[in-house]
């Protein structure tokens, strides 16, 4: 298997990459009272902003799954709370079935989470980020099996071996 | 079978020389023993060359939108076709006069080299078409599979790893074809997401995160719509196990939103289309 960045697969030096959707009507601005409040919270967690949970793209978590981040996590207003009334309902039903497609496709269920955190917070939004970082860490990093895939290339020249158990079963440690 | 042969021929070549239909589609005898290509009839002596039999493996009905500017385009519907027109009907493809449905109740097809019952065939709870202008034949009487979801169920009782490995090296062989896409009556996008992605950079690559962007998203849009007619399995020319994806999105919106069934009527209310405040709450 073709290893990319040393640093980023050797376990001690491994730290979580997590992107976090935030909804700019509440999430973001729960981060943003959270860092007012100088809370700690892990720097695993890479915020990008969105108008709004309908706003994701089920594509975009896989794709940022597919391009080395170890776990995605989408944030929105509470049901009932979306600034655009209804976004975040499409969003809730079209991410429990993603969720659940993922896992179905080998995914562990730790590396993809849904939270619905308000404005107001700030403790939700550190505490949220905080488990997700652990879960994420406990199952380790996502290794080439799913973020960097064999090319036909590989085939020719024998990179790639199939009959190998993919690499994210045994990244318990760390 | 030949009876359904000599009607099908006798009411297609009918309705073309009235003026009814402008365009007809069936199947005709391939090029190969146990072997049929569609046929499409643009004027009546072409109907001469319809058949029915059972190895008329291709669903038809994606044709009508290719036709569809011609006229009224006549069909020869099974149970599977017919929920296809209702789905490409609800998705403003065309409209109900648009089409002209001569319904066969379907014998189920067969697999041309085994001879035995095609994999979507056995799975088919409709064999009687679910809307028709016309019924050629007695409607049969309908054999529902035991578990809907048996496919998917194949799948989901393995270990997080076995599904892994099942689905890596399924993605992995997949070429990218997009016969998959280009069969199913779902996918009715005239830009597809797959052929926009990196346009004029290497947007193409044939590599299992690549080929799994493309399976897995390609089946979730079409989720939930999926008339579960295992069409584009069939098509597959290196086997990718399409349905399993399938029938487990099916499975889980069914579970999580409430019985339907897609194409069975034009007004479906489909699980992402719509919402209900009182969903079940996960992400709390
Ligand atoms: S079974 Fe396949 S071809 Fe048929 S509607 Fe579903 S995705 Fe499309
Ligand atoms: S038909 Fe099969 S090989 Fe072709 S793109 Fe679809 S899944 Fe891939």
């Amino acid at each position: 298997m073709p290893v990319v960045d040393e640093k980023k697969t050797t376990e001690e030096e491994w730290e979580p990459r997590i992107l976090a959707f935030a909804c700019n009507w509440c999430t973001y601005a729960g981060a943003d009272l959270a860092g007012l409040n100088r809370m700690k919270y892990p720097a695993n967690i890479r915020l990008l902003r969105v108008p709004c949970s309908g706003r994701v793209n089920p594509q975009y978590v896989l794709e940022a799954l597919q391009k080395g981040c170890d776990g995605v996590l989408v944030c929105g207003c509470h049901p009932g709370d979306c600034h655009y009334s209804t976004g975040n309902y499409y969003a809730k039903r079209r991410l429990m079935i993603f969720k659940r497609f993922l896992e179905y496709v080998g995914l562990e269920p730790e590396r993809f989470n849904v939270k619905w955190i308000s404005a107001s917070e700030a403790g939700r939004f550190r505490d949220t980020v905080k488990e997700f970082t652990e879960g994420v860490r406990k199952v380790g990093p996502l290794k080439e099996s799913f973020t960097l895939a064999p090319s036909a290339g590989d085939k020719l020249f024998g990179a790639h071996n199939e009959s190998e158990a993919p690499a994210s079963e045994e990244g318990g440690a760390a | 079978m030949s009876d359904i042969t000599t009607t099908l021929r006798e009411r297609a070549r009918a309705l073309m020389e009235d003026g009814t239909i402008a365009a007809f589609i069936g199947w005709e005898a391939g090029r190969f023993e146990r072997q049929t290509t569609p046929l499409i009839c643009l004027d009546a002596a072409d109907t001469d060359r319809l058949i029915f039999d059972e190895y008329c493996v291709n669903t038809t009905a994606k044709y009508v939108r290719d036709l569809k500017q011609r006229g009224r385009i006549g069909v020869a519907v099974r149970g599977c076709d017919s929920r296809a027109i209702n789905r490409m009907i609800e998705d403003n493809q065309f409209k109900r006069e648009d089409v002209y449905l001569l319904g066969i109740p379907c014998p189920q097809m067969n697999d041309r080299k085994t001879g035995t019952v095609l994999n979507k065939c056995q799975d088919c709870a409709h064999r009687n078409p679910v809307t028709y202008d016309e019924l050629l034949g007695e409607a049969m009487e309908e054999t529902a599979p035991q578990d809907r979801y048996a496919r998917a169920h194949l799948v989901s009782g393995l270990d997080r790893i076995a599904r892994q490995n099942i689905f890596n090296m399924a993605f992995e062989r997949c070429i990218r074809c997009y016969a998959c896409r280009d069969v199913c009556p779902c996918c009715t996008c005239r830009t597809c997401f797959v052929d926009q992605r990196n346009v004029g950079w290497l947007g193409k690559q044939d590599n299992l995160s690549e080929n799994r962007f493309y399976g897995m998203i390609r089946a979730f849009h079409i989720s939930d719509r999926c008339i579960e007619c295992g069409e584009c399995e069939r098509a597959c020319p290196m086997d990718l196990p399409l349905m399993a994806i399938n029938k487990k999105l099916v499975e889980d919106m069914n579970t999580l939103f409430g019985e339907y069934e897609s194409g069975m009527t034009t007004d479906n209310e489909d699980a992402l289309r719509s919402f209900s405040k009182t969903d079940l709450e996960e992400f709390e």
